[in-house]
């Protein structure tokens, strides 16, 4: 394209013009308009698809008498509760869960990386299928479960759906536990690996093994990365509809909702679209610090994902 | 080397995000002449083969063409609410249960069109109650006006499997004729059908807070049975400071609880959906239940089976007088907004004609009823089968009522919040008694209808 | 005691090492039995119910009583009026995934390439305004997106659903994208700059091929958000022709007949695609997620 010399005299001026650039904090000219129409899909998409429903879900959900009705309201008492409880146990339990076993399977065998394969399906197999056979396995009469216990052990299993709220949020945690802990333990487990292997042989001739090993090397470099997937767990999951509508559906009677089964049990089954939207906004004190939370971390820290 | 000028990738990305913009599935037709359809799916693929060869008569007959969306129940009722909130709403909507949850809060809002022309071309062969079904209250206008366009009809009787009734040593003809006894004929087959079969109970009692319908229309013949029918009256007005009405609603309460505890209701009964307790039937997990429409006689293809179930119409009140069941009625509504009004009401008048609608109903097997009684006194289809008949007679030559939300659009609020399942689950879970439940039920009640005033009826 | 050889150091080894050995890899076989129990049993049963003739699904068998595939059949050959359009349906389900896919690479890596390589001004805005997208979760603005997609004139058509994906699946890759990019030194870019290139063909012929992994992960996960998604399908698509097959699965929930056989067999024929795709592409995922240099 161009001789050498161009290109050594070249080369000097593109430097000297990136320098500039970098200290302009800027890019100039026909680059700028490049970069812009670079953007201008997703500026677009965002724009017409996250700006206007939000603003119109904000303004269905404008009125305080919504949320005075919403409070005063038992159900919607218990479905915050089990919304938080959802949170923290799932999320935590989960998160800790895939932390273990990430540490597992970065175990040598052949054996191990086989195992790796199914234990992924969960997450690969989609939601609905999987959650209703697993609300069939829990059905009090003939339930895999409970057919299960019959046949060895001649107990007649509990209504795991029917009767008892824990019971029936219990469910939904485990099954919520099931469909999402591969995903994050093989985000952590990728994590892990990135963890140089000196590291490892210099704890090992310091003679820390096993946990003391884990504590003082993996923990304080996963620390980070741990809590950027936390929040954007919890974060994920305040949102997630289909677990608690597929296994308990909210039963038994109304005790299991989440804010957002709730909210779309308000909007459609009562007919009260603006309730339903007050419902689900309601989560906003929650969900703010958190996104905004995220944003801080992502940004100060290098995280890999 | 791709040849791409700044100019094109600022062209192809502006494209990309108006991403809508891309294919269609028809052109939309601002043309007077099509009207947009929703329609409920049928519960059996032969109500929508009768549907679509209703539409083809019509559009060949008018040369109009109706674009028509066959939609499950559930997913329905959720466009619906979002059509009507939303603003876009089709020309025609059709839901099994519009007479119950969508017209009578829409027509109050005005919301609605006013059909008294199409209804009037049928009024005098409509059955009463039916005719009662298409009233509803404009808040706007603040009077009554006809709304619902019907053309079938639904009550609850009840289904027993008659092998289960035989196996426990039992004669359905011994059954009682009165309501409370007539439920407690049941309970004894389950202990004795317990000594052969590990999964069986004696009773489906819907009392449930999911629904849609099932659990209030339990509910409801229960409380009629007690003598609590007036809780709603035709105008509009609620009665439930009726020592009478309370006392209905607390023996209702107590008889539907009192069967769970006592282990005659299979649990999951807490959390049924409107299919879940079929389903429960026809895996003979129970011996009865009182469910609407003949659903689940239809749904069973092998005939042999299908004649081991029983269809029974209700028995008397427990005061000894006639049942009065009550009336599902099913139609039709053209929201507010439509585009092709015309088209619509032209579409509903052809099909509510006596001879299509039979035919209509007949090809969807029967399940649901026709809205007139000299087509079930007349046609002998609708005594042919022994199952039909007994649904046929308690749903248009017995008394029967209107669905409450037809007389005040609260109580449609009050079905949808599910009140009384909500009672159940607390006297059954929560250990309250069947007296304060009854008072916090009617207060919520009382709460709900007084949004609603009706000046004038 | 632990022995040591004349000459070698030996790293210091707890008595009994071999014992322990063994019981650590007897515990981690009986970890992983419970593992392969776990995350079977609910597919298990989904394969035993879709085996099952219909009224076996109702009965307390653990084991199917008369297996055949039946019900697998009548899913080929549409058999059953809820499985009239299947086909249709999972060209519909495939076609979303498609483009959802395609949109979400494209368009999140152009932003991402404007934003981390050509280090637009204010790109962090975009960065964070794109997390905002997760304050207020999908399933909160269900009716907002049905008013909007009338609007646009988008009611009934699959391409609502692509579009609701691609905004749900955007941002989750423009941070994948930022991060794994961050790997790629700039001093690929600045040569190829040198050498004349635009932008445009800095993208294509340097970024891209060396952001594989990172597309293939981010793409592995927009497919199967589509693939799981519910709420939106259901809410948006309302005819026979244009539903997708989740939806078409959950109105065997509502009906009364109840032949779950078929029902499971409809959903494990759903269920290949993905985990066909995730087997294929798990090598280049796990690189994608895997990144060395810079540690958090």
């Amino acid at each position: 394209m161009a001789s050498v010399s161009v290109i050594e005299a070249g080369r000097v001026a593109p430097r000297r013009a990136s320098v500039l650039r970098k200290l302009r904090g800027g890019l100039q000219g026909s680059e700028y308009a490049w970069a812009i129409a670079f953007c201008i899909p997703y500026i677009g998409v965002f724009i017409a698809f996250v700006v206007f429903p939000v603003f119109y879900g904000l303004w269905l959900g404008h009125q305080p008498s919504l949320y005075v009705e919403l409070f005063n309201d038992p159900i919607y008492q218990q479905t915050v509760v089990n919304t938080i409880l959802y949170l923290v146990i799932g999320v935590n339990v989960k998160m800790f869960l895939a932390l273990l076993l990430s540490g597992f399977f970065m175990r040598r065998g052949w054996w191990v990386k086989g195992l790796l394969m199914i234990y992924v399906l969960p997450w690969a197999v989609p939601a609905l299928p999987t959650f209703i056979s697993i609300h069939w396995m829990l059905n009090t009469q003939w339930g895999l479960i409970n057919n299960v216990l019959w046949d060895a052990f001649g107990i007649d299993g509990p209504g795991w759906l029917d009767t008892s709220r824990w019971l029936a949020l219990g469910s939904v945690i485990v099954t919520y536990i099931w469909k999402n802990m591969p995903f994050w333990t093989v985000i952590l487990l990728a994590g892990r690996m990135a963890i140089p292997q000196e590291l490892y042989e210099a704890a090992e001739v310091d003679g820390a093994t096993g946990i003391r090993r884990f504590v003082h090397v993996s923990l304080p470099l996963l620390a980070n990365l741990y809590l950027v997937c936390t929040l954007l767990s919890t974060i994920f999951t305040l949102g997630d509809f289909n677990t608690a509508y597929f296994i308990s559906g909210g039963g038994p009677a109304l005790s299991t909702h989440v804010l957002a089964t709730l909210g779309i049990r308000d909007a459609f089954e009562i007919a009260r679209p603006q309730l339903g939207v007050a419902a689900v906004l309601s989560a906003l004190p929650l969900m703010i610090p958190l996104v905004m939370l995220l944003m801080h971390k992502l940004r100060t820290s290098e995280v890999q994902l | 080397m791709i040849q791409l000028t700044r100019r094109s990738v600022l062209q192809r990305s502006l494209a990309v995000a108006a991403a809508g913009a891309l294919a269609r599935p028809y052109i939309a037709n601002a043309a007077a002449k099509t009207a947009t359809v929703w329609w409920t799916q049928g519960f059996v693929p032969e109500e929508d083969a009768a549907f679509k060869r209703i539409v083809d008569e019509y559009q060949k007959q008018s040369g109009n063409t109706i674009d028509y969306s066959l939609i499950p129940f559930a997913p329905l009722m959720q466009k619906i609410v979002s059509a009507l909130t939303s603003g876009d709403v089709p020309d025609l909507v059709s839901h099994d249960i519009n007479d119950q949850v969508v017209v009578p809060q829409n027509a109050w809002d005005d919301k609605v069109v006013e059909v008294s022309d199409v209804i009037d071309t049928q009024k005098d062969k409509y059955h009463p109650t039916v005719y009662l079904a298409t009233q509803y209250y404009n808040n706007v206008t603040k009077k009554r006006g006809g709304y619902l366009i019907p053309f079938k009809t639904a009550v609850l009787p009840f289904h027993v499997w008659t092998p289960l009734v035989e196996k426990a040593g039992f004669k359905l003809s011994d059954a009682p004729k009165t309501w409370d006894a007539f439920w407690d004929f049941f309970k004894p087959m389950q202990p004795k059908l317990r000594e052969t079969m590990r999964n069986v109970y004696a009773m489906g009692l819907q009392c449930t807070t999911t629904g849609p319908a099932d659990g209030n229309n339990m509910f409801h013949h229960f409380l009629i049975a007690n003598g609590g029918n007036g809780i709603v009256t035709k105008d509009g007005k609620p009665h439930l400071d009726d020592p009478q009405v309370k006392e209905a609603v607390i023996k209702s309460l107590t008889y539907i609880t009192k069967a769970y505890k006592d282990g005659y209701v299979p649990s999951g009964a807490l959390s049924w959906n409107d299919a879940d307790d079929n389903n429960a039937f026809h895996s003979k997990l129970f011996v009865m239940d009182l469910d609407g429409t003949i659903s689940t006689e239809v749904a069973i293809k092998d005939k042999e089976e299908r004649a081991q179930v029983t269809t029974m119409s209700l028995p008397n009140k427990n005061d000894g007088t006639p049942m009065t069941a009550e009336l599902g009625v099913g139609g039709a509504f053209i929201p507010k907004g439509a585009k092709s009004v015309d088209v619509a009401k032209e579409f509903m008048t052809y099909l509510i004609q006596p001879k299509v609608s039979n035919d209509f109903l007949k090809e969807g097997l029967g399940r649901w009823l026709p809205t007139m009684p000299s087509l079930v006194k007349d046609d002998p289809f609708w005594s042919a089968d022994p199952q039909v008949k007994a649904y046929m007679t308690e749903g248009l030559l017995s008394d029967t009522v209107p669905n409450y939300p037809v007389f005040n659009p609260g109580y449609a609020e009050v079905n949808a919040q599910q009140i009384w399942g909500v009672a159940e689950a607390d006297i059954i879970r929560n250990g309250v008694d069947p007296k304060t439940a009854a008072e916090t039920a009617l207060k919520k009640i009382e709460t709900i209808l007084a949004k609603y005033p009706i000046v004038q009826s | 005691m632990t022995a040591v050889t004349a000459g070698e150091i030996a790293p210091r080894r707890h008595p009994n090492y071999k014992l322990r050995r063994r019981l650590g890899e007897a515990l981690a076989l009986a970890l992983g039995l419970v593992l392969v129990v776990w995350t079977l049993a609910p597919i298990y049963n989904m394969v035993m119910v879709a085996l099952e003739s219909h009224n076996d699904v109702f009965s307390t068998n653990v084991w199917p009583a008369d297996p055949s595939p039946y019900s697998f059949w009548i899913v080929f050959t549409e058999g059953y009026w809820y499985l009239e359009y299947f086909w249709h349906q999972y060209a519909n389900s495939i076609y979303i995934g498609f483009w959802t896919v395609f949109l979400t690479l494209g368009i999140g890596s152009m932003v991402s390439y404007s934003i981390g390589r050509m280090r637009i001004r204010h790109g962090w805005l975009l960065t964070n305004a794109a997390l905002l997208t997760y304050l207020v979760p999908a399933s909160f603005l269900a009716i907002p997106f049905y008013r909007m997609m009338q609007a646009y004139g988008l009611g009934n058509n699959v391409w609502s659903i692509i579009a609701v994906e691609v905004t749900f699946a955007t941002p989750y890759a423009i941070f994948i994208f930022q991060q794994y990019g961050r790997s790629i030194p700039f001093e690929l870019d600045e040569a190829a700059r040198i050498d004349g290139a635009s932008p445009i063909q800095v993208y294509f012929r340097i970024y891209l091929p060396l952001m594989a992994p990172a597309l293939v992960a981010v793409g592995t996960y927009a497919l199967l958000l589509a693939w799981n998604e519910y709420l939106y399908q259901f809410l948006l698509l309302s005819n026979k022709r244009s539903m997708t097959v989740p939806v078409a699965l959950a109105q065997f929930l509502n009906s009364d007949e109840s032949p779950w056989n078929y029902m499971m067999a409809t959903a494990i024929v759903y269920a290949v695609p993905p985990v066909v795709i995730y087997y294929l592409f798990r090598g280049r995922m796990t690189a994608g997620l895997t990144m060395g240099g810079v540690k958090g």
